[in-house]
């Protein structure tokens, strides 16, 4: 299975991923949660959309208000993961977020 | 719409035109960027959402532009929900057609044509290397005129190319055809620079002084020349031209000569015949001869030089108690200096000669007991500052022209680049669509959006630029009808100082201000050259990083 370059923005994004693997994320709570902005977000996103590491969906919240689109890990994603964290939790640990995002 | 909501109204915008742009497989994100941005508390925070969006989306714009393989149509799960903006690839083909359509159509006015051309004047260094590097070639226009008037025996003609040709040596033979056919026109000599070259044996600077023998300007240019001699020859001290008896001699006869005629007149009266007799209406043609202000650069100086002379010479004699004498001093001074501003408008270069002239004129007047005589050196010497000013600001006005002609070639050459850039920014696009689509069929064309953007705004672009480049230039065209059907050359001048803007390259030269600077042609072209080749470079780099990443490859387990 071909994976993508793990950034530490990427494994940011993962780690919030990892703590409810079966949860669908809306992409604004991702942002406010790892601290990374929309530019940086996205790319992320669709790249690991791109490598089945994650799928999307849309879903209608409510009435008159645009559908939004959510991801969450395909089963391929969580067991890449979690391989991943499991070789460099102690690397991850010194990693945090460059501003504003608290952990949820 | 209150000021608070703009930003947040703007991010949607920003959004809306990212997502237009982009390829069809980064629909769906950008669809997700903009439904998160209602998700986003606060008017800033959402704009800068969205900023950082429409990066991501512009990104990938061009990267499908460069890399087309790399983002194929694709299905898009969502594409049902934001199918609206469809339709719009309609008005927008509507749009860039009816440009296209219209810029064509100003190429059917000759003022357009001509404008044109003239905007692509800047162009002519860089494509003439050698010329710019090495001796200058004669435009192809000019060779046929002299082809054409050789084999008339024109004798007009063959000094209007006299004036114009880029080749010295060839300058000089046609001056000295069209004085062998008409020695009515021995004048061409002063005009075009073959005083300057001592060629085939001909003391062409005595046919003139023979030809002419009350005029003033041979005697000038000799002294130019005897001038440049001493200073080649070190025979005397730099600038003590004056100590040479021939300079003197030479200056003398100037001063004394009873008229100064530039044949400013009866050049401007033979382009006009010439013109008209050959239909020529090439502006650059018209204005060409633009570079003889009427007196040799060296002679006006001396001008000055030899009045203050006369001065000195006239102060001793009246201390010695000569008034005589040192009055005919005074008024060679004053009569020279008069001539100057009537033949040449160059009054300006004796003012202070001429100011102690006529103050000593008046005070020698004073001690001969005539009153009226020195009212009036001193009502002359009053009013001269005015006349010298108004004479020297026309002259300004005549070499640099008006602020208005620098802005107006400048408007020009960047309209006329604009319209190329943007024509070639519409080919492209074509060639682009027709290359994907693989088909030449209108209906199996489907144009994406960045292109149907860069297409638009090719098309608009170069409608816009067609409407500034005629409009700047129609005010010369209007100048330039004005010579060629009436002989009107009032206004010429300002012609000439737009023409030689228009033919430096955009950015070589910023001249609309006090802050004003130059860059030399050969350095534009080199630039030119150099960027070009970097750019080369670059899209090979390109296309090789893309042939690498377009082959089939192994797939990995």
């Amino acid at each position: 299975m071909k994976t993508p370059r793990l950034s530490p923005q990427t494994l940011r994004v993962l780690e919030r991923f990892v703590e409810r693997p079966t949860a669908w994320r809306y992409g604004y709570e991702l942002s406010r949660e790892t601290g990374l902005k929309s530019g940086t977000l996205y790319p992320i996103l669709m790249r690991l959309a791109k490598f089945s590491l994650l799928e999307t969906k849309w879903v209608t919240t409510e009435d008159g208000v645009p559908p939004r689109h959510t991801y969450r890990l395909t089963p391929n994603g969580v067991e890449l993961v979690r391989a991943t964290f499991a070789n460099s939790r102690s690397a991850l640990k010194v990693r945090r977020p460059a501003f504003g995002g608290g952990r949820a | 719409m209150t000021p608070l909501e703009f930003p947040r109204r703007l991010a949607a915008l920003l959004l809306r035109f990212a997502i237009w742009i982009a390829p069809h497989d980064t629909h769906d994100w950008g669809h997700a960027m903009l439904s998160e941005l209602n998700h986003v508390p606060g008017n800033w925070s959402a704009l800068i959402w969205s900023l950082g969006g429409a990066g991501v989306l512009a990104k990938h714009a061009m990267l499908a532009a460069i890399l087309p393989s790399s983002h194929r149509r694709t299905v898009s799960s969502a594409s049902e929900l934001f199918d609206k903006e469809g339709p719009m690839r309609k008005p927008a083909l509507a749009v860039i057609a009816s440009c296209v359509v219209a810029s064509l159509l100003f190429f059917l006015a000759p003022v357009f044509r001509q404008a044109f051309r003239v905007s692509l004047a800047q162009w002519h260094d860089i494509f003439h290397v050698k010329e710019v590097f090495g001796d200058p070639d004669s435009d192809a226009e000019l060779e046929a005129l002299a082809k054409k008037a050789e084999q008339n025996r024109d004798a007009e003609a063959l000094a209007f190319i006299a004036v114009r040709h880029a080749n010295q040596m060839q300058r000089v033979h046609f001056a000295d055809e069209a004085v062998r056919l008409d020695p009515n026109l021995t004048w061409i000599y002063a005009t075009n620079g073959a005083l300057e070259l001592s060629s085939s044996g001909i003391d062409r600077l005595s046919m003139l002084q023979q030809w002419d023998p009350g005029n003033a300007l041979p005697h000038l240019i000799a002294a130019q020349k005897i001038g440049v001699i001493i200073t080649q020859s070190k025979e005397f001290p730099l600038g003590k031209a004056e100590e040479s008896p021939a300079w003197e001699k030479e200056m003398d006869a100037a001063f004394q000569s009873p008229r100064l005629d530039t044949y400013l007149d009866r050049q401007k009266q033979l382009d006009h015949r010439v013109l008209s007799r050959y239909r020529v209406d090439d502006p650059f043609q018209v204005v060409s001869d633009e570079n003889w202000y009427g007196l040799p650069s060296y002679g006006v100086w001396y001008c000055s030089r030899y009045a203050e002379s006369l001065l000195e010479s006239g102060k001793s004699l009246e201390s010695r108690g000569d008034r005589k004498a040192a009055f005919e001093k005074y008024w060679a001074v004053a009569r020279f200096g008069q001539m100057m501003g009537d033949g040449a408008g160059f009054t300006f270069v004796m003012r202070k000669d001429m100011k102690e002239a006529y103050t000593r004129l008046g005070a020698l007047s004073q001690m001969e007991g005539n009153n009226a005589a020195a009212a009036f050196y001193a009502a002359l010497a009053d009013q001269f500052d005015k006349a010298a000013d108004k004479q020297r600001l026309l002259l300004r006005d005549r070499i640099q022209g008006s602020v208005v002609s620098h802005w107006n070639a400048f408007l020009v050459r960047l309209s006329g680049l604009l319209m190329l850039f943007c024509t070639v920014l519409l080919l492209l696009c074509v060639l682009g669509i027709v290359v994907r689509s693989r088909s030449l069929r209108l209906s199996s064309l489907h144009p994406s959006r960045l292109t149907l953007a860069l297409g638009f705004g090719a098309a608009v672009g170069s409608l816009l630029s067609s409407a500034v480049l005629f409009v700047s230039y129609w005010p010369y065209s209007e100048l330039l009808q004005r010579f060629l059907s009436k002989g009107d050359d009032a206004q010429l001048f300002e012609l000439s100082a737009f023409l030689r803007d228009t033919q430096l390259p955009l950015g070589s030269q910023f001249n609309l201000g006090p802050g004003s600077w130059y860059v030399a042609s050969w350095n534009v072209v080199f630039y030119f050259w150099f960027a070009v080749s970097i750019l080369c470079a670059l899209a090979l780099l390109i296309a090789v990083f893309r042939h690498f990443q377009t082959r089939p490859r192994a797939t990995t387990a």
